[in-house]
């Protein structure tokens, strides 16, 4: 086998495993596993609009995991996804609700455009830190998407909170219906084509461009790369600044795909499932796709399954917490071990 | 004034316990993001077995137990396994805060908040005025705080272990050499890691409240991480730090209950992440000076799939 279908079965292998546990924690606290797992089926593609909700879902996970996909190739850690994600939906917001007499396609460029913005520079300020001081990105990407929670629910409880809303959950007016590029179901032709083109965009700066190769040299060494003449600073600004552009994408689309409007706390594991899809999908972008579709899908279904079974919705949560606790787990440490445990049984 | 002191008191002492934790797992070389997990699951397992049994003791005995046994999980996973730290570390919170939310439902069938009648003890009651406000209505684990505190100082500075511990953090190779074993040592600093947490989480639900909610420690772990850094990875260090923390949250606290007409509450709650960060920051340029730390730290973050 060659070393890329080594590590993808490797890889499915682990996340059945994550599975299984997981269907043995259910199983042990009373629910009925093949109920579950029927359920999820259906949920995610036999049930009517199931599969069209499934790709809702993955849309999302695939642009925020792209971007997760960029910065972990060159060796930085941004996880913070989430708040970039919100960031973009709220600036896309703003311009939305702000100039809604204006001619619909210019309305929804710029938002989106404002949407990326936002999210590059949620994202390149930690990345900054990092380039600039050696300031930890784990942490500080994180604190950012705390930040950005509680942005989003300022602004939704605050300045842009629908007056006539009712109910205890803050949310925003609604933009104009000409302004949606989807219906209800957050699928549409445009955003499909557009987020197609942007997975092959991805693809092509990571795999056929320069600035793909040196993010790809300053991931696997930084201090070889420096030596080779490569400026590291600014190739891993770029890699921030992309991943955040492409979280910020990912709220625009949200909101004038299936949203329209903007609720306190909205989607509130993407961010972090997002950095599941892209492990699992091993870092590469057709597999980050796959992955996508396959988290969509569950997503999708937990959403479904309280029509057949009441189990409660963090259970997904759970299970991405199992999937990323053994994703990374090394093919070749178990290999060590089971031969270390052959060769000398008594040890 | 008496009550921020007070409420600093009661907001840091989780923290604290949390970071000691930290301060363990960072000297064995660990960069542990599962501590919120941690925190989360005991605080959920003291009140689950607290109020099933009626008894806080038992209660906090499961949680220490239950944080016990993932920490084992999470040491296996990283170690032997050799999965990625901070990926299985973040796997490990998001098992803690979906783990406890899905079990609230299935096992309790309640979706947001148990409530509970089981309560640590607090010494020190009854005191309405004066600076006596300052140290009443504590529970215990806020008393033995900062005993916890010179007790990791005393083991890390003066043991035999704490001094294997600052080897194998720095200079695993080196420990090797002199007879150690690297693994079986951060074995147990992520065991006393995972303790602290259980202690951490129960002060939380069960010592300064009287109920478990979903989500309840809101990124605490993750702060108490940051007072490891901010207190240069010292027990006394990440204590200050963790107090001072403590006095953020505080603040946000008293002046969401006096000024929320002019300052929106959601600043408010900004202010300990705003901190966090500037903290990350400034201990980041504190660790350059120390060449030393800087080759264990870079040690654990190789980003290696």
């Amino acid at each position: 086998m060659t070393s890329g279908l080594r590590r993808a079965v490797w890889t499915v292998v682990l996340v059945v495993a994550s599975f299984l546990i997981t269907a043995l924690i259910l199983r042990v606290s009373g629910y009925s596993v093949g109920d579950v797992f029927s359920g999820i089926i259906q949920g995610a593609i036999t049930a009517t609009g199931a599969s069209t909700s499934s790709i809702r879902w993955a849309i999302p996970l695939l642009l925020i995991a792209l971007g997760v996909v960029i910065g972990f190739r060159a060796g930085f850690f941004n996880i913070g996804g989430q708040g970039q994600f919100y960031m973009g939906a709220c600036s896309a917001l703003a311009i939305s609700l702000g100039w809604r007499e204006g001619p619909a396609g210019l309305v929804i460029l710029c938002g989106t455009l404002a949407a990326m913005l936002a999210g590059v520079l949620w994202s390149l300020f930690p990345g900054w830190l990092r380039v600039r001081f050696g300031t930890d990105e784990v942490l500080t990407t994180l604190m950012m998407s705390f930040i950005g929670a509680l942005v989003l629910q300022y602004l939704t409880a605050g300045p842009m909170r629908n007056p006539q809303g009712t109910g205890q959950t803050a949310a925003s007016e609604r933009i104009p219906e000409a302004f949606r590029l989807t219906g209800g179901s957050g699928v549409s032709l445009t955003v499909l084509l557009l987020v197609a083109g942007v997975t092959v965009l991805v693809w092509l700066v990571l795999e056929r461009t320069r600035f793909g190769l040196t993010m790809t040299l300053v991931g696997r060494n930084a201090t070889m790369a420096r030596w080779q003449g490569i400026n590291v600073r600014r190739v891993g600004l770029g890699a921030f600044a992309l991943s955040g552009a492409l979280a910020g994408l990912a709220g625009a689309v949200e909101l004038y795909g299936p949203a329209a409007r903007l609720v306190t706390g909205f989607s509130p594991e993407v961010g972090f499932t997002a950095v599941v899809v892209a492990l699992v999908g091993l870092l590469n972008v057709w597999g980050t796709v796959v992955a996508a579709i396959f988290f969509g899908g569950l997503q999708a279904a937990i959403l479904f399954l309280p029509i057949v079974t009441d189990l409660p919705p963090p259970a997904l949560v759970l299970l991405h917490g199992m999937v990323a606790f053994l994703v990374t787990i090394k093919f070749r440490a178990v290999r060590r071990r089971r031969a270390a445990q052959t060769e000398a049984p008594a040890g | 004034m008496e009550q921020i002191l007070a409420t600093t008191l009661r907001s840091a002492a989780p923290l604290v316990l949390v970071a000691m934790a930290g301060v363990f797992a960072f000297r064995a070389g660990i960069f542990h993001l599962g501590l919120e997990g941690l925190m989360i699951a005991g605080a959920f397992t003291t009140v689950a077995v607290g109020d099933t049994t009626g008894s806080v003791e038992l209660g906090v005995l499961a949680a220490i137990g239950v944080c016990l046994l993932l920490s084992a999980l999470y040491w296996w996973v990283i170690g032997p396994l050799g999965a990625n730290v901070i990926i299985a570390g973040l796997g490990l919170t998001s098992i803690g805060l979906g783990g406890t939310a899905y079990a609230l439902g299935a096992i309790f069938d309640v979706r947001g908040s148990l409530f509970t009648d089981v309560v640590l003890p607090r010494p020190v009651r009854d005191v309405t005025s004066g600076a006596g406000v300052i140290i009443a209505e504590h529970s215990i684990f806020v008393w033995i705080t900062p005993l916890i505190v010179l007790a990791a100082w005393v083991v890390l500075r003066r043991s035999r272990f704490g001094l294997r511990l600052a080897a194998v953090g720095e200079y695993p190779f080196a420990a090797r050499s002199a007879g150690v074993n690297p693994s079986m040592v951060r074995l147990q600093a992520i065991l006393i890691a995972g303790a602290l947490c259980a202690l951490g989480g129960a002060e939380l639900s069960v010592g300064a409240l009287r109920n478990f909610t979903e989500n309840m420690t809101n990124g605490r772990g993750f702060i108490a991480f940051v007072a490891v850094i901010f207190g240069a990875w010292h027990p006394i260090g990440a204590a200050f730090a963790g107090l001072f923390f403590g006095f953020a949250d505080a603040i946000g606290i008293q002046s969401q209950i006096n000024i929320t007409e002019r300052v929106p509450r959601e600043f408010v709650l900004m202010i300990p992440f705003v901190l966090t960060i500037f903290a990350v920051w400034l201990g980041g340029l504190w660790r350059r000076r120390s060449l030393e730390a800087e080759a264990g730290y870079a040690e654990l973050r190789e980003p290696d799939f």
